[in-house]
C-alpha cells in the first residue's frame, strides 16, 4: 500500500474516533409528512415549460441561409444601384434610390424565401 | 416504492408527469434534504434549498432523458443549489464583515441541532473548506458515497475527488489536533 493511502486511512480513522459519523441534525416534528403537499402546491402553481418547438430548431439552418442570401442580394443590388448613377448626381438622390431599391429587393427576397418576421425573431431569440 | 428506472420510464408520458413527480418527491425528498442540510446546516435554509431543488427538477423535467440515474440527476441539482446558496451566503457575510468564527456556538444554540461541542466544531471545520472539498467530504464521510457515483454526479474524475477528500480529511484532522 502506498504511503499516501496509509496516511489517508490513518487520518480518516483518527477523525472517526475523534468525532464519529453521527448525524447531529434533526427536523421539526412531522416535517417530512407535510413536505410533499407543500412542494406539490408550489408545483401546481407553476406550469412546466412548454417543450421547444421543433419547427424552429429544424428551420434554423434554413433561416440562417435565407438571411445570408438576403444580405448578399441586398449588397449586390446596392452595388449596382450606386454604379448606375451618374457621377455628378446629387448624393441625396442616390441615397433615395438605393433606399427604395433595397427595400423593394428585401421584400422580394422575403417573399421568395417565404420567411416572415416571426420566423426571423424565432430564429434569433432561440438559444443554441 | 418505484425503482429509478420505473420512474424514469413513467416520466416519458406527459399526462402522468405530475403524479409521477409527486411519487418522486415522496421517494427522494428525505434523502435530498439530508444532503442539503449537511451543506447549509440550518433547517430553514435546507427547507428553502430543497424546495428550490424540487421546483428546478420539475421545471427541468424535459431535459432529463434518463442518461443518468434519476437519483443522481436530483442529487446533482441539490448540490448545485446548495453550493449556490453557500456562495450567496458567503458574499453576504463578506459584505457585512461577519466570519465563521461563531458557527459552532450558533449550531449549539440551534433547536434543531442535537450534537455536542465536538460535532459542532466538526461542522465549523467543514464549513471552512473550499466548496469542492466541502461537498466531497460531506458525500464521502457522512453518506459513504462511492467515488464512481460522485464522479458521475459532479462531472469530475475519481482521482481528483479522492485527492479533494484526502486534503479535506487532513485539514479537518489538523483542525482537531490543534484543539486537542
Amino acid at each position: 500500500m502506498h504511503e499516501r493511502q496509509k496516511s489517508m486511512i490513518n487520518e480518516e480513522r483518527y477523525l472517526v474516533e475523534r468525532v464519529g459519523r453521527e448525524n447531529p441534525f434533526r427536523v421539526p416534528e412531522g416535517y417530512f409528512d407535510t413536505l410533499v403537499s407543500e412542494v406539490m402546491a408550489r408545483v401546481d402553481a407553476t406550469a412546466p415549460p412548454a417543450p421547444r418547438k421543433a419547427r424552429v430548431v429544424w428551420l434554423r439552418p434554413v433561416l440562417y441561409a435565407a438571411a445570408s442570401v438576403c444580405a448578399l442580394f441586398f449588397s449586390v443590388t446596392a452595388y449596382h444601384a450606386f454604379n448606375r448613377q451618374p457621377a455628378d448626381a446629387p448624393v441625396a438622390q442616390q441615397m433615395e434610390t438605393v433606399s427604395h431599391q433595397s427595400e423593394d429587393s428585401f421584400e422580394e427576397a422575403a417573399d421568395y424565401l417565404m420567411v416572415d418576421n416571426q420566423d426571423i425573431y424565432a430564429c434569433l431569440s432561440s438559444d443554441y | 416504492m418505484y425503482t429509478d428506472e420505473e420512474l424514469s420510464a413513467l416520466l416519458q408520458n406527459p399526462e402522468r408527469q405530475r403524479n409521477v413527480f409527486e411519487a418522486i418527491v415522496r421517494q427522494y425528498s428525505e434523502q435530498l434534504y439530508w444532503t442539503i442540510r449537511r451543506m447549509v446546516l440550518s433547517h430553514d435554509d435546507a427547507n428553502d434549498v430543497l424546495q428550490n431543488t424540487l421546483l428546478k427538477a420539475w421545471n427541468g423535467l424535459s431535459t432529463f432523458h434518463g442518461e443518468s440515474k434519476l437519483s443522481t440527476w436530483l442529487s446533482r441539482i441539490a448540490i448545485n443549489e446548495s453550493v449556490d446558496f453557500l456562495r450567496r451566503q458567503k458574499a453576504r457575510a463578506t459584505l457585512s464583515t461577519d466570519d465563521d468564527s461563531g458557527l459552532a456556538n450558533t449550531l449549539l444554540a440551534d433547536e434543531y441541532f442535537d450534537g455536542d461541542e465536538t460535532q459542532a466544531l466538526l461542522q465549523e471545520a467543514v464549513a471552512k473548506l473550499p466548496d469542492v472539498q466541502r461537498t466531497v467530504f460531506q458525500l464521502r464521510y457522512f453518506e459513504d458515497m462511492k467515488y464512481s457515483e460522485m464522479s458521475r454526479m459532479l462531472n469530475t474524475s475519481e482521482g481528483s475527488l479522492k485527492a479533494s477528500y484526502h486534503i479535506a480529511v487532513k485539514k479537518i484532522s489538523d483542525f482537531f489536533k490543534s484543539h486537542d
